[in-house]
C-alpha cells in the first residue's frame, strides 16, 4: 500500500445488524479532491462514517493520517486533523453561525485564542461571512449547509470529509463550493460523497466508486470520462461522458451475473 | 499538557469565562439547552416549597402530610435534569478530541447537586418524616433512573422510567415504612431507612456511570 497514503483501509467490513455496507473493502486516498459515488445504499456513507472515526469498523484496518485508527491516543491525534460533515448533522437551534461553528472549533481543540479567527476565516470561505450572527434556525437549506462546511474546515483539516455536501445548494452555489473544494484539494485530501455525478466531474481529480459495499472503480476523474466514450446513440439522451462512464464503470463492476439479474427485472 | 489545561472538563480555566459570548463553557450550555433546565429546577424547588408549605398548614394535615412533595418534585427534577442530557449535535459531538465522559459526569453530578440541594431546602424541619433527607434520597435515585434512562432510551425519553417507576411504587407501597418496601419502595419511605438509601446511592451510582460510559443513545439510528 502506498506510504504516503492519508486514508489506507485494509478489508474494511461494516455490518449494520444483519445488512453488510462494506465487504472487505480496499481503498487507498492520498493528497487532492476524491469523488466517492455509487448508487444508494453501496456503503458510502457507512465508509465515511468510519473514516470520520465515528462509528467503529466489524472488522479490517483503517489508517488515517498514517496512524492505526484503532487505537484510543492515535484517534485522539487524529481527530484534531480531521473535518467532517455528516449527511444529517444536529445543531442547537439557538445558536448563530459564528457559535456553531465556534462549538466545533472547540470539539477540535483549536487553541482558544486562535479559535475566534478562525471561525471567521471558515464562515467567509462558505460565504456566509454576512450572515456570521444569524441564528441557525433562521438560515435556509442551503444556508445551512455551507454552515456545516464551514464547521468542518474551521481546523484546516488535513483529512475532510463531506458527506453529501451539495444537497440543498442552487448551482450558482454549486459552482462557488467546487472552487472552495479544489483550493481545499491542494493542501488537503478531500472526500466528497456525492450521487451527482456533475459534481465529481467539476471538482475532483480522482473517483472511488462504490457498489454494494466494494469497490468498483478507482482511478482519476478523466479514466471514468475515457470509460464513457462516444454517445452510443446520436441524437439521443444528452448524458455526459462522466455519466456514461459511471454506468460502464458500473455494469463492467456487476459483471454477467449482474446483467443477468438487471435483464429479468 | 500543562495543569492549567487540565483543570476543567471543558478546556483550560482560563479560557472559562462564563461572561465572553465564546467561552466553551457558555458554548456547551447553551448546546444542551441547559438554561432551560436549571429554571425548570429553580421552578420546581419553588413549586416543591410553595406545596409542603401549603400541606403542612391545612388544619388537618402535618408534617407527614409532605410525602407527595419528596416523591414528585425529585421526580420533576429527575426529570428536567434527564431530558437535559440531550444533545441535537450528536454526530458531531463523536468527532470531538478529548473524551465526553468527564464532561458527561460532570454535566450530571453538577444538576444534581444543584437539584439536591434546593430540594432539600424546599422541605425544612421533621428530618425524620419526609424532610429534607427523603427529598435528597429521592432526588438523587431517580436522577440516576433517569440517567441510566437517558443512556437506553434517549435523553428526549428519559423521564419515562423515573415515572414509570414512581407511579408503580406510590399507588403500590404500603402505608408503613419498614420491611422488604424499604428496598423496592424506597421513594415513600419517611427518611432515614438505611435501605432505602443504599438502593438510592446504587441507583445514582449506576446511572452516572451509564451515562458517562455511554452517552445519550441516540435518537435515530445511524443510516
Amino acid at each position: 500500500m502506498n506510504p504516503s497514503a492519508t486514508v489506507a483501509v485494509t478489508g474494511l467490513t461494516v455490518r449494520h445488524r444483519r445488512t453488510v455496507a462494506l465487504d472487505a473493502l480496499d481503498l487507498s486516498l492520498g493528497p487532492g479532491v476524491h469523488g466517492l459515488l455509487g448508487p444508494n445504499g453501496a456503503g458510502k456513507t457507512s465508509l465515511i462514517r468510519v473514516l470520520a472515526t465515528v462509528a467503529a469498523p466489524s472488522s479490517g484496518r483503517v489508517e488515517l493520517l498514517g496512524t492505526d485508527s484503532a487505537g484510543h491516543g492515535e484517534r485522539t491525534a487524529i481527530r484534531r486533523r480531521l473535518g467532517y460533515l455528516p449527511q444529517e448533522f444536529g445543531y442547537y437551534p439557538a445558536f448563530t453561525v459564528r457559535e456553531f461553528v465556534a462549538y466545533v472549533a472547540w470539539l477540535k481543540e483549536v487553541p482558544a485564542d486562535r479559535a475566534p479567527a478562525a471561525v471567521e476565516r471558515a464562515v467567509r470561505r462558505v460565504g456566509l461571512g454576512d450572515r456570521i450572527d444569524a441564528r441557525m434556525k433562521t438560515l435556509s437549506g442551503g444556508m445551512v449547509r455551507r454552515a456545516g462546511i464551514a464547521q468542518a474546515i474551521v481546523n484546516e483539516p488535513e483529512l475532510l470529509l463531506l458527506d453529501e455536501p451539495t444537497a440543498g445548494l442552487d448551482p450558482e452555489q454549486r459552482v462557488e463550493f467546487r472552487a472552495l473544494l479544489r483550493e481545499l484539494g491542494t493542501r488537503a485530501t478531500v472526500v466528497v460523497s456525492t450521487h451527482l455525478v456533475e459534481d465529481v466531474a467539476a471538482a475532483c481529480t480522482d473517483v472511488a466508486l462504490i457498489e454494494a459495499g466494494r469497490l468498483a472503480f478507482q482511478g482519476a476523474t478523466a479514466e471514468l470520462v475515457a470509460l464513457g466514450g462516444e454517445p452510443a446513440e446520436p441524437g439521443g439522451s444528452p448524458t455526459s461522458a462522466v455519466e456514461r462512464g459511471y454506468t460502464t464503470a458500473l455494469r463492467a463492476h456487476r459483471g454477467p451475473t449482474g446483467r443477468a439479474r438487471e435483464s429479468l427485472r | 499538557m500543562s495543569l492549567k489545561g487540565s483543570l476543567t472538563p471543558w478546556g483550560p480555566l482560563k479560557a472559562m469565562n462564563p461572561l465572553s459570548p465564546m467561552s466553551p463553557l457558555r458554548l456547551y450550555a447553551r448546546s444542551r439547552a441547559l438554561p432551560a433546565a436549571l429554571a425548570a429546577l429553580a421552578g420546581t424547588a419553588v413549586a416543591a416549597a410553595w406545596a409542603a408549605h401549603w400541606l403542612v398548614s391545612l388544619p388537618a394535615f402535618d408534617h407527614t402530610a409532605r410525602l407527595p412533595v419528596v416523591v414528585f418534585g425529585p421526580l420533576l427534577a429527575a426529570a428536567a435534569i434527564g431530558t437535559g442530557l440531550h444533545t441535537p449535535s450528536d454526530e458531531l459531538d463523536r468527532t470531538a478530541v478529548r473524551a465526553w465522559w468527564p464532561r458527561r459526569l460532570a454535566h450530571l453530578l453538577g444538576a444534581t447537586v444543584l437539584a439536591v440541594a434546593l430540594l432539600a431546602l424546599a422541605v425544612p424541619g421533621h428530618a425524620e418524616a419526609f424532610g429534607a433527607p427523603a427529598a435528597v434520597r429521592n432526588t438523587l435515585g431517580l436522577a440516576g433512573v433517569a440517567a441510566a434512562g437517558a443512556a437506553l432510551i434517549g435523553a428526549r425519553l428519559s423521564w419515562l422510567p423515573p415515572v414509570l417507576f414512581v407511579g408503580g411504587v406510590y399507588l403500590a407501597a404500603p402505608g408503613e415504612p419498614g420491611g422488604a418496601a424499604d428496598w423496592w419502595a424506597w421513594v415513600m419511605q419517611p427518611g432515614p431507612q438505611g435501605g432505602s438509601w443504599t438502593v438510592a446511592v446504587a441507583a445514582f451510582t449506576a446511572g452516572a456511570t451509564l451515562y458517562a460510559w455511554r452517552g445519550a443513545r441516540r435518537a435515530t439510528a445511524a443510516s
